[in-house]
């Protein structure tokens, strides 16, 4: 049997339909909820259902042509891995370095993992555009952007 | 209706509001012009920005937006045969072959002019029908709403094309779990949270919408190695006039107003859309064509042209009547914007009519504007705004992907919010790699916390009982509309297989017969 593309969609689908419903049932509600005509587990144990129906019907209708089967070639999946890990790195750079030194580290970084190697250009295109945007940030529209935790602790700002 | 219109009118000529009907089209013409950024996520990379004005220069600015990226997904299907969204890719059947024909000038012009008739023909409708349609649906009661949600919902399932059926409406059931994520709003009771105070509030439509397609969408381009691939030189030299000549205006006007018409009655279909229409438009208009033109089509038509020109520029502006009227969007990026009214605390739908009437009418006539501007202001400056075309790849990308990220940061100031995006990002990408369509989630998630209230209100009022469904007229009504766009696509296989079997027997029945 060839898996194709619906039936991983199906499948995956219904995995989330059951997990979903097994939570829509641990909701917790008032006392006296549960006889009401409608209570905060009524659409979530619904919708577990329909999704759940959904699915099968997927997987009874998926296609069967080999063409449909999920393939990663010529996907550069390491690339996507390196700029999701980036944004995740980015998120706890805000936290420690703040907003300027991040930004510059991420377009940096960005730039480096996408192909540029010329160090002028990586330079220039993150150094300038980062002061500029956290000036028109911080300075122009006055908007509160915390220095980072780093600094908090070396300097006491 | 004419006070409504003054006050609108007002407002739209505010500086500030023309200014961002300017701002609007030249950012919408910029990122609808780089390939794979369509209207969505050149709306929703908007937001943010919007956050920080009234609700009614807000609106006006993603109107601009919507239009800008329209037009400049035509502008790069013409000149480099790469559609910045899915709207414009009929555009370059015929538009790309005018450009290797150095007639490209004449192509871009042409589609401009296409652009506006449909824009203009469609505010004119959409300035008649709206109002008469809101205060028709001023009279509709929870019931009504609630299947009106239905019928939006299993609309954008019926019309996601052949094969995406379930696919899609997988994913409005999707949808609608992600908004059952945070504090239930009747009850109070947090669900789907697991003890995480970041989901008390629930996911935001911000970080979704930018998730799921701006993010998404750029790193899909990254996936498929496209930022290798340069794009096909662009020589703004060669141009060619922008002239048209008297016998050709003459040639295209009926075919620009019948695309608009159509167009614009394809638009108002929840879940049609720009992309539908202008399909449906070019397929209707080669038909109508005499033989001789008939088979210029593909090879560089003028009507090719102008016929999905019109129509995605009118489906646009019909897509707002049920956005402005019902609160129900017609398309991804009327979902967009309706997050963002909810945002600011207006709701839509035919109380928007009453309440903000400047909201209602100035959107209307700015939309009018956008067209003028896109007209005069961009078609000239179009040499120039490719120009930003040539900032290379790994240089953009990290750019768009910084302006997604910080969009959604700069309104909560969590970083959470930014990991979240991350997985949701990959999420988006798995199932883009399985053909699932994301705008139906998206529709799903910004329907589904009134799709609940009006649900549980009809229930409430019924006591429990689902005869809310057939008591009312209005309400049978609608659902059973509903059900019959459902089966729709079932109903189109069973007379496609009927056919079929009509064939084969007959070709059976010939051979026998010889």
């Amino acid at each position: 049997m060839t898996i194709t593309k619906d039936h991983i969609g199906g499948l995956l689908f219904l995995g989330l339909s059951v997990v979903y419903g097994y939570y829509a049932y641990d909701i917790r509600m008032f006392p006296g909820d549960q006889f009401e005509p409608f209570n905060a587990q009524t659409v979530p144990v619904a919708l577990a259902w329909i999704g759940s129906i959904i699915a099968i019907l997927m997987l009874a209708t998926a296609s069967k042509h080999s063409a449909d089967r999920l393939t990663f070639v010529g996907l550069d999946l390491a690339l996507v891995a390196k700029l999701m890990l980036l944004v995740w790195l980015f998120a706890q750079a805000l936290q420690w370095l703040g907003f300027l030194l991040s930004t510059i580290g991420f377009l940096l970084v960005g730039y480096w993992l996408l192909g540029e190697r010329r160090l002028k250009t990586l330079l220039l295109a993150s150094v300038p555009f980062a002061l500029l945007f956290w000036f028109l940030l911080a300075q122009v529209l006055a908007i509160y952007l915390a220095p980072g935790r780093i600094w908090q602790w070396l300097l006491g700002v | 209706m004419w006070d409504g219109i003054f006050t609108g009118l007002e407002t739209a000529v505010a500086p500030f509001n023309l200014m961002m009907v300017v701002v609007g089209c030249f950012a919408g013409t910029f990122i609808g012009m780089l390939p794979g950024l369509g209207p969505i996520s050149a709306v929703a990379l908007m937001i943010p920005i919007t956050y920080g004005l009234d609700p009614a220069s807000g609106i006006i600015l993603m109107a601009g937006v919507y239009y800008g990226a329209v037009f400049g997904g035509s502008t790069s299907s013409i000149l480099i045969n790469a559609p910045g969204c899915a709207s414009t890719v009929v555009t370059a059947f015929d538009g790309y072959p005018l450009a290797q024909k150095g007639q490209a000038g004449k192509a871009l012009a042409l589609a401009a002019y296409c652009s506006f008739t449909g824009g203009t023909i469609g505010a004119l409708i959409l300035l008649v029908a709206a109002p008469a349609l809101a205060t028709v649906s001023l009279s509709f009661q929870s019931s009504d709403y609630f299947a009106l949600m239905v019928l939006g919902l299993t609309a954008v399932a019926a019309f996601s094309g052949k094969g995406q059926v379930l696919k899609a409406l997988a994913m409005t059931v999707f949808g609608l779990m992600i908004a059952t994520v945070g504090t239930d709003a009747i009850s109070g009771i947090p669900r789907f949270t697991f003890g995480n105070i970041d989901l008390i509030d629930g996911i935001s439509f911000l970080l979704l919408a930018m998730a799921t397609f701006a993010l998404a969408e750029v790193v899909m381009s990254v996936l498929k190695g496209n930022h290798r691939v340069e794009d096909a030189p662009m020589d703004m030299s060669s141009l060619g006039s922008m002239k048209l000549s008297k016998e050709e205006v003459k040639n295209i006007a009926p075919t620009a107003t019948r695309s608009s018409l159509f167009g614009f009655l394809v638009g108002v279909l929840p879940g049609a859309g720009a992309t539908i229409a202008a399909f449906l438009a070019y397929g209707v208009e080669r038909n109508l064509s005499p033989r001789a033109i008939k088979d210029k089509f593909g090879k560089g038509a003028l009507r090719g042209l102008a016929a999905p020109e019109a129509a995605n520029n009118a489906a646009s502006t019909g897509s707002f009547v049920p956005l402005l009227t019902l609160g129900i969007p017609g398309s991804g990026t009327t979902a967009i914007m309706l997050g963002a009214l909810i945002a600011y605390g207006i709701q839509p739908g035919p109380r928007l009519f009453v309440d903000n009437p400047d909201v209602f009418w100035s959107v209307i006539i700015s939309m009018y504007f956008g067209n003028l501007v896109l007209l005069i202001l961009n078609l000239p400056l179009i040499p120039y705004i490719s120009r930003l075309l040539v900032i290379p790849k790994p240089i953009l990308i990290p750019l768009i992907l910084f302006f997604s990220i910080t969009g959604v940061y700069l309104v909560s100031f969590n970083s959470f919010d930014i990991e979240l995006m991350a997985i949701i990002t990959i999420i988006a990408l798995l199932l883009r790699l399985l053909n699932f369509p994301m705008a139906p989630m998206l529709l799903g998630f910004i329907l589904g916390g009134m799709f609940e209230n009006n649900l549980s209100r009809a229930l409430i009022i019924s006591d429990g009982s689902l005869a809310f469904i057939w008591q009312r007229p209005l309400t049978l009504l609608i659902m059973c509309l509903a059900v019959v766009v459902l089966l729709m696509p079932v109903i189109g296989r069973f007379v496609g297989w009927r056919r079929l079997q009509g064939k084969a027997s007959m070709m059976v029945a010939d051979k026998g017969e010889g």
